[in-house]
């Protein structure tokens, strides 16, 4: 058995950049992926996502940059990295001479696999597409075509799967069926890169995340990170009377508002939250209503999400 | 290469060097966190990510593509036998059709063309006709329509290399083209017509017109964009010349100048060369046509050798 793979990154992306005309889609971009994670690239349609995945796994052979899969490059040693990465690409698509299950043997058998028959059916079963096995590909449904296109990217088994909007359009049972899917599939050793739109799945899923727009990546780091740098908490409290004008002045550095006369919020960084001693908004605002001797009728709070720290960095890269 | 024997700068992580000030691109980049949940994958992913890596690389690198090239071929294969009706038995039947009435009922008042009865005369033109429309639909349809469904990517994605797809999409077309022409050439001999003037030599000029219009349709394929240039090709170019190209007639029988015009035509070349292994007579030097068919398998194999390793317009 061969000794386990030692080098820090499995991908490795140096000054990518793909132009079509006078676009461009891929401006510079550098990334490294490590073995064992799940990357979240999140962008809006047109971002760039789809090209740089395809100039990763040979879809696309014209480009300017250096790409490597597991120390190969993946255009001099296609012959090998196209064998450790997979793709479920965003297009559906099918091939409607073949039925499913055939349509795997074949996909497997192009990689050299063996027991393609028994992979296939098992990952028929696993998709809920055994009752399907001797159906044409083109009498499936958009789900179940979306979820043949993942046993496809599967069979070969590759150490490196891109999942290319893996969910657009499947509902939402599948679509948490799928993302317990792909975290079995990490923790059976695939490393994962997924595009998406839908935040939440980036949220639920991604060890880090990287945020493109206009072809270049803005911003790459964990989603804990993310929400600690980004991330802004409120708090909300209705008081028995009006807000006194003194307890405003006191808050000035937490951005207090009076959305009513008795309704007083104050908004912090997620890193002011964290940090203990008096210096903590919440507490600040408590003893400040306790000294003011003021009474709380009601309290909210909440925090933003990912998708606020989305808009707010592509925003910020707006020309 | 193996992973044992990368340069030193490809082993290194690029630390720092990633993102724009103050963001963490890296795994192990300045201000990258440490612990799992904070960034990195949970410590047994990543052990068994490193396996999974070492075991799929391994079987990468033993692996040269041919088992894949057979899959691909035999995918192509079961592609037409799938739909034989349209694909086999359709020409097949056509062709004897046309065999019937143009060699049996007009024919029969047709004294000898070149010393040989028309039908004899007929049945190379009519294979030939087979082979030309056969091998070039058959890889063009195929990689075409799979463009169009977007199930390209299926095979762009694999490791296969220029030339194992073009062997791949190829042998299926030369095996078309060659039980259609053989079906025709059993049936017009159980019919009577004497073709069998030189066998080898009309299976090698079988095979080398088949596999040119194989890698002539699957160049046509890769460049086309829409159901119009793919069928261009057959309806405007190819059956034109192949019915101006001696199927039904010697150009002897043409008035002048349109017998010389003839000679431009490179289909009559190799209408001539197999009627020439077939029955013996030929209008044109057949060393000439073997040189034209071989030197068309050069041709169109280096063009889609060009396209398919520079990746133009399917890799772009």
């Amino acid at each position: 058995m061969a000794d386990p793979y030692s080098q820090s990154h499995l991908l490795s992306i140096r000054n990518l950049s793909k132009r079509y005309g006078n676009l461009t889609a891929v401006d510079g971009v550098s990334l490294d992926i490590r073995p064992g994670e799940i990357f979240a690239l999140l962008g809006v349609n047109g971002a760039g996502k789809t090209t740089m995945i395809g100039c990763i796994t040979g879809l696309i052979s014209n480009f300017e940059g250096d790409i490597r899969v597991a120390g190969y490059d993946v255009r001099r040693d296609y012959q090998i990295t196209r064998q450790l990465v997979g793709l479920v690409p965003q297009e559906l698509n099918f091939d409607g001479f073949f039925p499913t299950a055939e349509t795997l043997r074949y996909q497997g058998g192009y990689f050299g696999s063996r027991g393609n028959r028994e992979r296939g059916d098992r990952l028929l079963e696993t998709f809920a597409l055994a009752d399907k096995a001797k159906a044409n590909t083109r009498k499936l449904s958009g789900g179940m075509k979306r979820r043949l296109m993942v046993c496809k990217a599967l069979m070969h088994q590759p150490a490196l799967l891109f999942l290319d909007e893996p969910t657009a359009g499947v509902d939402v049972d599948l679509r948490e069926e799928l993302w317990s899917y792909i975290s079995r599939l990490r923790d059976a050793g695939t490393t994962i890169v997924l595009t998406t739109h839908y935040l939440e799945e980036a949220e639920n899923l991604a060890d880090r995340i990287g945020i493109i727009n206009r072809g270049r990546l803005l911003r790459v780091d964990s989603r804990d990170n993310l929400m600690r740098t980004f991330g802004r908490r409120w708090i909300e409290v209705r008081l028995s009377g009006t807000v006194p004008r003194d307890l405003v002045n006191a808050l000035a550095e937490y951005v207090p508002e009076t959305p009513a006369p008795d309704r007083l919020r104050i908004t912090f960084p997620e890193s002011a939250h964290h940090r203990a001693g008096e210096e903590a908004p919440v507490k600040r605002l408590m003893l400040a209503l306790q000294n003011a001797g003021l009474e709380v009728e009601t309290l909210e709070g909440g925090r933003n999400r990912l998708e606020d720290i989305f808009r707010e960095v592509v925003h910020s890269d707006r020309p | 290469m193996t992973s044992d024997n990368l340069s030193a700068e490809t082993r290194q992580p690029h630390r720092g060097d990633v993102m724009t000030p103050g963001t963490t691109a890296t795994a192990d980049g300045p201000g990258s966190p440490v612990a799992t949940g904070d960034g990195r994958p949970p410590p047994g992913a990543e052990e068994a990510a490193r396996r999974h890596i070492a075991a799929v690389e391994t079987r990468a690198r033993n692996n040269r593509g041919w088992r894949g090239t057979w899959m691909l071929f035999r995918r192509e294969l079961a592609r037409f036998m799938k739909v034989a009706g349209q694909t086999i038995v359709s020409p097949v039947l056509t062709t004897i059709l046309w065999f019937i009435v143009f060699g049996y009922s007009l024919g029969s008042r047709l004294d000898e063309i070149q010393g040989i009865p028309y039908v004899d005369f007929l049945v190379p033109g009519l294979i030939m006709l087979n082979l030309i429309n056969n091998s070039f639909l058959n890889t063009g349809f195929s990689l075409f329509i799979s463009k169009i469904h977007g199930s390209v990517v299926d095979v762009l994605l694999t490791p296969l290399s220029p030339l194992q797809l073009i062997i791949g999409y190829i042998a299926a077309s030369l095996l078309r083209a060659l039980i259609i022409g053989g079906l025709i050439w059993a049936v017009a001999g159980v019919m009577g017509a004497s073709t069998l003037h030189n066998p080898a030599f009309t299976l090698i000029f079988m095979i080398l017109t088949s596999l040119a219009f194989a890698l002539f349709g699957l160049v046509v394929a890769i460049l086309a964009e829409d159901f119009d240039h793919i069928n261009i090709f057959p309806s405007f170019l190819l059956m034109p010349l192949t019915f101006l190209g001696g199927v039904f007639y010697s150009i002897d029988m043409l008035p002048s100048p349109w017998d010389t015009v003839s000679l431009v035509n490179p289909i009559l070349y190799m209408v001539n060369g197999l009627r020439y292994g077939m029955t013996g007579v030929t209008d044109v030097p057949v060393g000439f046509g073997l040189f034209l068919v071989a030197g068309s398998v050069a041709v169109f194999g280096a063009v889609a050798l060009y396209l398919l390793s520079t990746g133009k317009k399917l890799r772009e």
